[in-house]
């Protein structure tokens, strides 16, 4: 299994990555996993399949949107998660959660009407052929607008469904792929092996001490 | 000698007696936890090779619609008191060793997923969140948190002037409390809520998320205890111990927590019942009088078969229940089976679970141990001094990264500001309320224009919330809120939630109020019962799972007695 492991690709670079859990890699912990998680998790680092779901221009909105909003923004050629190809083989499976808003369309319809109208939008305030044109900060300012809509429609939908359908499918994609977790201290699957130091401060020998634990609400309220 | 030392040395009496009795009535009524393999394996595939199989044309003593907590608990019961009995099941024979896996996204496929519309002013997300499918249905990902309801659960209309009265009471379900308890088996600290009791296995260990509720309440004077959960801590047949490794929402890889995948098929299989898989139930079919059912209609590899049965009964919860009975109209019932009085699909019910998480200095680390560990109930009870009716209660939940981050993204943040909230989860503790909401007309699932790949209406949903319900859940959030800070939060986010479906067929005294009786027998044909979660009246602010098994088991027992005695009386025992 760690064969399949891309040489020192632990690690998604971003402005935000790598400070707290420096060495740590769940990846050292695959001989411990049982088989069937085991193929699950690997099966994520593998080339991916080709895509299926998205038109050329709506992979290039969607490749674009979800960098933007998972802030996968190394140079080109760095690792990444492959968000827009684990999203694509979900819609081409019409692998939904299982509802929709009465409101919304199918998901895979919703995905192919909201990059749409990111397009539209690129076109119209920066007269862009698409959404993927723009710098990133210009792509930035299109999404901001989307989120703070909250209730109110854009291009005919509800904005906060919209918001919800797009989180919803990046976050799923980005924090079930094992770079992201070691990104975030968690150290994966847990079968058989399962925890024995249980309580506020103790771990495993296999866990890592966050190095750098800064409180990311600088102790201001959000909530 | 004082009252609470008096109260303690009761209390330790009752755990006493409890976990040092014998287990050998509990293998008598039900076996399954000693039909498990003993060699590691979590299922024993030849339960399933040598199982019962049974011609559509036969016509069975019991067909049974879904086999999640309501449908294998009846199976399980029937198939032991000699009935012959078939119980159709939309999804798969699960084995935990190759389909289940440790990890969040790759469990997607234990999830109903088909499709369904959500609507109204607070509209309910379904899939993950709500409901499961294959053998053992929603409990193969439940989270395993097993409370009991309160006695003041089954008359609020009396007693606060909202929800709705039982057709029974709590003391007609007590004895079915204490025997599922004893089957799944149920570990805890004493209960001082409702109606005090003891758990037959002693309370697990907590990790950070736990140690963090016990000392909030600690330091505000609360009341909190350890469990209860149906999660093993002791010699249970072959069921092995929990090893803390906190994927309980994805499946119990270990056969540690229970489903009824391990808790009642293997004795139901043992004693010749058939559990036919990927069997998806279209319609229950009756004479064309409408007086009797006279078997289920399913789609099984793509063909159309009926399954004939003297006795229906439908436990697909609180979603597909409804729509079956609704997709069920024949000349007798134009508006759906049962649905004389335009009850069926209404009176549908979600807890409000708002989840708190709170930021510590210190590592929480609440992946680790199950997410079920600690309960408070303080809250549970009408407050003459809140300014609403009923209540709430408290537990651990404890997300795992991709429930984390949904938690992050409803804060509003994403992009580097995501990432960098991502990387401090270790720092939180989360807690959770259950809050009652109110069984509303007007929250009901009905037919959409939409139909799925079978051709069938896909079911609507439609949820909106009431005064009471806001004011509920506002304050529960601000309790949470309480406690995390007594326990040394530095900050708190909040992201508003729901759990739980219940109610969409609801018992009552009279057909005008509900679907069936308190016997789960539906007012409108004799022979056709609803044995699932979509029979409770009120949902109080307890989970619902040992509650249904409950009901479960106490409407099969009277389905037995009534079969020797002559058809039962209807209502009241
Ligand atoms: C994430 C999560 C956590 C939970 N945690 C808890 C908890 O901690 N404690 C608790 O008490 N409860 C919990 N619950 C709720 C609990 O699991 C359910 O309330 C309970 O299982 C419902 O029982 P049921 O018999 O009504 O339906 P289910 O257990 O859902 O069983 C219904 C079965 O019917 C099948 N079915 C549906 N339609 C058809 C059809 N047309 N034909 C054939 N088969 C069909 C389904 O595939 C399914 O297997 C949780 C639920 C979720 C989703
Ligand atoms: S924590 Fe325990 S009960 Fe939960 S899934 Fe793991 S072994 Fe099973």
């Amino acid at each position: 299994m760690r064969g399949q492991r891309p040489p020192a690709g632990h690690r998604v670079p971003s402005g935000e990555s790598g400070r707290r859990y420096p060495h740590f890699d769940v990846l050292d912990q695959v001989p411990d996993w049982d088989p069937a998680t085991a193929a699950t998790v690997v099966g994520r680092l593998a080339r991916q399949p080709d895509l299926r779901f998205f038109t050329p221009a709506e992979e290039a909105t969607a490749g674009a949107l979800f960098d933007r909003l998972l802030a996968q923004d190394g140079p080109p050629g760095a690792p990444k998660v492959p968000v827009l190809q684990m999203v694509d083989a979900r819609l081409a499976e019409a692998q939904t959660d299982g509802w929709r808003y009465a409101d919304m369309p199918e998901d895979g319809d919703a995905w192919r009407t909201t990059l749409a109208a990111l397009d539209e939008d690129a076109a119209e305030q920066h007269g862009a052929a698409s959404f993927a044109d723009l710098a990133p900060e210009r792509q930035k300012e299109l999404i901001r607008a989307v989120q703070d809509l909250h209730g109110k429609a854009w291009h005919g939908l509800p904005a906060q469904h919209v918001w919800s359908l797009w989180t919803r499918y990046a976050c799923t994609a980005f924090y079930a792929h094992p770079w992201a977790w070691n990104e975030i201290g968690f150290p994966g699957p847990a079968y058989p092996r399962g925890y024995q130091r249980l309580g506020v401060g103790l771990r495993e020998p296999f866990e890592a001490a966050d190095a750098d634990p800064v409180d990311p609400t600088g102790g201001r309220g959000t909530g | 000698m004082s009252g609470p030392v008096r109260r303690r040395l009761r209390e330790a009496a009752g755990t006493l007696r409890l976990t040092a009795s014998s287990q050998k009535a509990v293998r008598q009524r039900n076996a399954s936890a000693w039909l498990l393999p003993e060699d590691g394996a979590r299922f024993d595939h030849r339960l399933i090779e040598h199982m019962r199989r049974f011609d559509d044309t036969e016509e069975v003593d019991l067909v049974v619609v879904g086999c999640g907590a309501g449908g294998a608990t009846l199976t399980q019961r029937m198939a032991h008191a000699g009935w012959s009995v078939v119980c159709l099941e939309a999804g798969p024979f699960w084995d935990p060793d190759t389909h289940w896996v440790s990890d969040e996204a790759g469990s997607h496929h234990l999830y109903w997923t088909e499709p369904r519309v959500i609507s109204g002013t607070d509209p309910v997300p379904m899939g993950s969140n709500n409901s499961g499918r294959g053998v053992g249905g929603s409990t193969v990902h439940f989270a395993g948190f097993v409370p009991r309801l309160h006695p003041s659960d089954f008359s609020t209309r009396s007693d606060d002037g909202v929800g709705a009265d039982w057709p029974i009471r709590y003391e007609d379900l007590r004895p079915s409390y204490e025997r599922i308890e004893q089957e799944l088996p149920v570990a805890g600290q004493y209960w001082p809520w409702g109606d005090p009791h003891a758990y037959p296995h002693a309370p697990h260990p907590v990790g950070g998320n736990g140690e963090i509720l016990l000392r909030g309440a600690d330091a505000l004077g609360l009341n909190a205890r350890v469990g209860p959960v149906a999660i093993t801590n002791g010699r249970f047949g072959n069921r092995p111990h929990c090893i803390y490794r906190g994927f309980c929402l994805q499946g119990c890889k270990v056969n540690a927590k229970a489903s009824t995948l391990i808790t009642h098929v293997p004795d139901a299989l043992a004693h010749g019942a058939e559990i036919r898989t990927e069997a998806m139930a279209v319609a229950v079919e009756t004479d064309p009088q409408g007086r009797r059912a006279l078997g289920v209609r399913y789609l099984r590899n793509g063909r159309e078969h009926l399954q004939r049965a003297r006795t229906v009964a439908v436990a697909a919860y609180s979603i597909e229940t409804p729509r079956l009975l609704l997709n069920s109209a024949n000349r007798r019932f134009p508006d759906g089976l049962c649905n004389d009085h335009d009850q069926v699909g209404r009176h549908l019910m979600v807890q409000g679970a708002p989840q708190t998480a709170g930021r510590f200095a210190e590592e929480i680390r609440a992946y680790k141990a199950p997410p079920p560990e600690v309960s408070c109930e303080d809250f549970y009870e009408t407050d003459p001094a809140a300014d609403f009716k009923r209540g709430y209660a408290i537990q651990t939940v404890s997300p795992l990264p991709i429930t984390w981050a949904e938690h992050v993204a409803a804060q509003g943040h994403w992009g580097h500001d995501l990432r960098r909230y991502m990387q401090d989860y270790v720092h939180w503790a989360t807690l959770g309320a259950l809050c009652e909401l109110l069984p509303l007309p007007g929250n009901r699932v009905t037919l959409s224009g939409q139909k799925d790949r079978h051709g069938l209406p896909v079911a609507d949903i439609a949820y909106s919330q009431c005064d009471n319900d806001r004011a509920v859940v506002r304050a529960a959030r601000a309790t949470m809120e309480r406690l995390l800070r007594a326990a040394g939060a530095t900050e708190v986010i909040t992201i508003e939630r729901y759990a739980h479906l219940v109610g969409g067929c609801r018992m009552a005294a009279r057909p005008e109020d509900g679907v069936v009786d308190g016997d789960l027998r539906s007012f409108a044909v004799p022979n056709l019962l609803i044995t699932d979660g979509s029979v409770l009246p009120t949902q109080g602010s307890a989970n619902p799972a040992l509650t249904i098994m409950a009901l479960v088991d106490r409407a099969a027992e009277r389905l037995v007695a009534g079969a020797r005695g002559g058809p039962p009386e209807r209502g009241r025992p």
